[in-house]
């Protein structure tokens, strides 16, 4: 017989109310693990799923609008803008890299991406890579010879179902056009993977207002200058004009976790009283059931047991209950962080693998054990203090 | 052997020569008052001295009231006296620190309740096992087999592995008299410890209890009102003979 024996008897002995406390913890620690979880992981989906591009060109409005439906495919388009944007910009000195982009409709909900090979090409700066898992890319056909090849993001490839070679269309009034997948790309983690992209020819030819107008509408042109010192230059010169607007992907982003950090806090405020509650509940099992046993302890005592004894059997019974209702809870609430992160992944918002979201557990799980034993002390201290003959006599 | 008492049961033949016997508990000048509020206290014991000699089986009787379990309580120092000294073993145990008491305890005194006082979560064999895990005198692994021992010398072999519920009152009492043996204590207090069961029974439990205690030559100070054991002791204490509280309840000046 050991003291946690002791401790895990008298637990084993009050089953049902060990059950309900162990799992009131871990409720509470699946709620504290799910939040945190989530709220990085969609923080940290935002990070890798942004564009390596310095700036954004698209039309005057709302500059989360314009990189939330962009870069992360989110939100309605933002108007378009003229192709002549996209030569001014790709024809100016301090401009390396600029690829057109023009958001077109969608196909199950797949976003049609038209832009050229450009938004694909690899540079040495750029941390992401695209690379082909099955077929090839598409051509960036001449304006007038449109291809309709379509190439896949990973995700918009498994879910649809398409392959190299077939054919498809949304709606009848597009069945004129039918696309022919030549291409599927392997996962970058970011919004292209949920992408059908296609030539600007191809869209232009398709979109029945561009081809009846003649005009080459684009909804944003990506660039990157020569030189970072070049980026300021290059964001005012496109902000004077009437209806173009330059914006930082990186300062928005940085707008976004403003506000996300916010809901953070409210959370952070709610998860408090939940854990607080939590505490409650699991110090009035402790008391209560340190009361109802006054007389076995006031036994305990009169066989010799010490008062450090009686002190650590009952700190032992809430630091079980606190791991037992912790180990449940950082298994629940992966579980539900795994659910919602999916449900989320399923409509398109930018969420991070959540196994790669730092080592929260072992604090976690620290802190509920420490809280744990928290919660025991007073009713330990009420055990070490029981008056062994007071509680000795008859209970008639 | 006696000081200040007097025998009161039936003359009898005294099955020992009690003078050349070393005493297992000896008192002097035990006081022990309760606070009742009020500045008012209780007196509850005044005994000059007394002594109990190792190896006898004593009963101590008296009136409800009259201070038989605060005695007990006193001599297995989980309470401590006013004033006065309590030698058990010649060890004064009112003057040893807590945990040395607790100690002590564990290891020299065993303590049988009127209500049995069994953990309800734990087993029979826990129970006794418990005893052995406060005193940590024997050697864990021992502690099974010493337990099951016990408890098979007392006819509840097949009754190892049942929680208190589940046993009967005169079962219980074994148990509990079992857990009070497990240290191999040389001194027994027994509180009441046949009340709580019909005569047949109480028989049954005496005998078991006398018959272990003597086999190893643990000293028995038994409180109790039932013939059965006033007539199995070998000395029978009327605690009133002993016990002269001077006052049953006084004030105590404030200055």
């Amino acid at each position: 017989m050991t003291i946690l024996m002791v401790a895990l008897k008298y637990l084993r002995g009050r089953f049902v109310a060990s059950a309900l406390t162990s799992l009131s913890v871990a409720l509470g620690v699946s709620l504290v693990i799910a939040s945190v979880l989530l709220s990085r992981g969609i923080q940290q989906g935002f990070i890798e799923g942004t564009t390596d591009y310095s700036l954004l060109v698209g039309a005057k409005g709302s500059p989360t609008q314009l990189v939330l439906n962009v870069v992360f495919r989110m939100d309605v388009p933002t108007p378009n803008i003229s192709y002549s944007t996209y030569g001014q910009l790709r024809d100016d000195p301090r401009v390396e890299v600029a690829v057109p982009v023009a958001m077109g409709d969608a196909y199950q909900g797949y976003r049609y991406v038209a832009t050229t090979g450009g938004y694909f090409a690899a540079f040495p700066w750029r941390r992401k890579t695209f690379a082909i898992s099955e077929g090839r890319f598409f051509r960036d056909d001449p304006p007038e010879q449109p291809m309709y090849e379509a190439m896949l993001g990973a995700v918009a490839a498994r879910l649809t179902g398409l392959r190299v070679g077939d054919r498809f269309h949304e709606g009848e009034e597009m069945a004129e056009y039918p696309m022919t997948v030549v291409g599927i790309l392997r996962s970058t983690n970011s919004a292209d993977d949920r992408a059908i992209f296609f030539s600007l020819a191809s869209y232009w030819e398709m979109n029945e207002v561009s081809r009846k107008m003649k005009v080459k509408p684009l909804t944003a042109v990506l660039v990157r200058p020569k030189r970072m010192s070049d980026l300021a230059g290059l964001h005012r010169g496109v902000n004077v004009t009437a209806e173009t607007q330059a914006v930082f992907p990186s300062a928005v982003l940085l707008n976004i976790f403003n506000v996300l950090r916010l809901v953070d806090e409210v959370i952070a405020i709610i998860l408090a009283f939940v854990v607080l509650v939590v505490l409650l509940y699991l110090f009035v099992s402790m008391y209560s059931a340190t009361l109802e046993r006054k007389r076995e302890i006031a036994t305990m005592r009169a066989l010799g047991a010490r008062r450090a004894t009686i002190l650590g059997i009952v700190l032992l019974e809430s630091c079980a209950l606190a791991v037992i209702g912790g180990a449940l809870g950082i298994a629940g609430g992966h579980s539900v962080a795994y659910l919602g992160a999916s449900m989320l992944a399923g409509r398109g918002g930018p969420v991070a693998n959540l196994f790669a979201v730092g080592a929260l557990e072992p604090v976690v799980f620290g802190s509920v054990v420490a809280l744990g034993a928290l919660a025991g002390l007073l009713p330990a201290v009420l055990a070490y203090r029981t008056e062994v003959a007071e509680n000795l006599a008859p209970l008639s | 052997m006696i000081a200040g008492g007097a025998s009161s049961a039936a003359p009898r033949p005294q099955r020992r020569l009690m003078t050349e016997v070393p005493a297992a508990v000896t008192l002097h000048g035990v006081k022990k008052a309760f606070p009742l509020g009020n500045g008012r206290t209780l007196d509850a014991l005044n005994i000059e001295h007394w002594a109990v000699s190792a190896g006898s089986c004593t009963v101590l009787t008296g009136p409800s009231g009259s201070g038989k379990t605060t005695l007990l309580n006193l001599i297995a120092g989980v309470s401590l006296p006013t004033a006065g000294t309590i030698a058990v073993h010649d060890t004064d145990i009112s003057v040893l620190p807590e945990p040395r008491r607790d100690r002590f305890r564990a290891h020299h005194i065993g303590y049988v309740f009127q209500t049995f006082n069994l953990l309800s979560a734990f087993t029979a064999l826990e129970n006794v096992m418990l005893s052995m895990m406060f005193a940590d005198a024997i050697p864990k692994p021992e502690q099974r087999r010493r337990a099951g021992e016990i408890l098979a010398r007392l006819g509840l072999a097949a009754r190892l592995s049942h929680k208190p519920p589940q046993l009967s009152r005169g079962e219980q009492q074994r148990v509990a008299i079992a857990r009070a043996l497990a240290n191999r204590p040389p001194l027994i207090l027994a509180d009441e410890p046949c009340a709580s069961l019909d005569a047949s029974t109480a028989r049954e439990v005496l005998d078991e209890l006398l018959s272990v205690c003597r086999e190893a030559g643990t000293t028995l100070l038994v409180v109790s009102h039932e013939s059965a054991v006033l007539a199995a002791g070998d000395q029978v204490i009327d605690i009133t003979t002993i016990n002269r509280p001077e006052y049953r309840v006084r004030f105590v000046e404030r200055v």
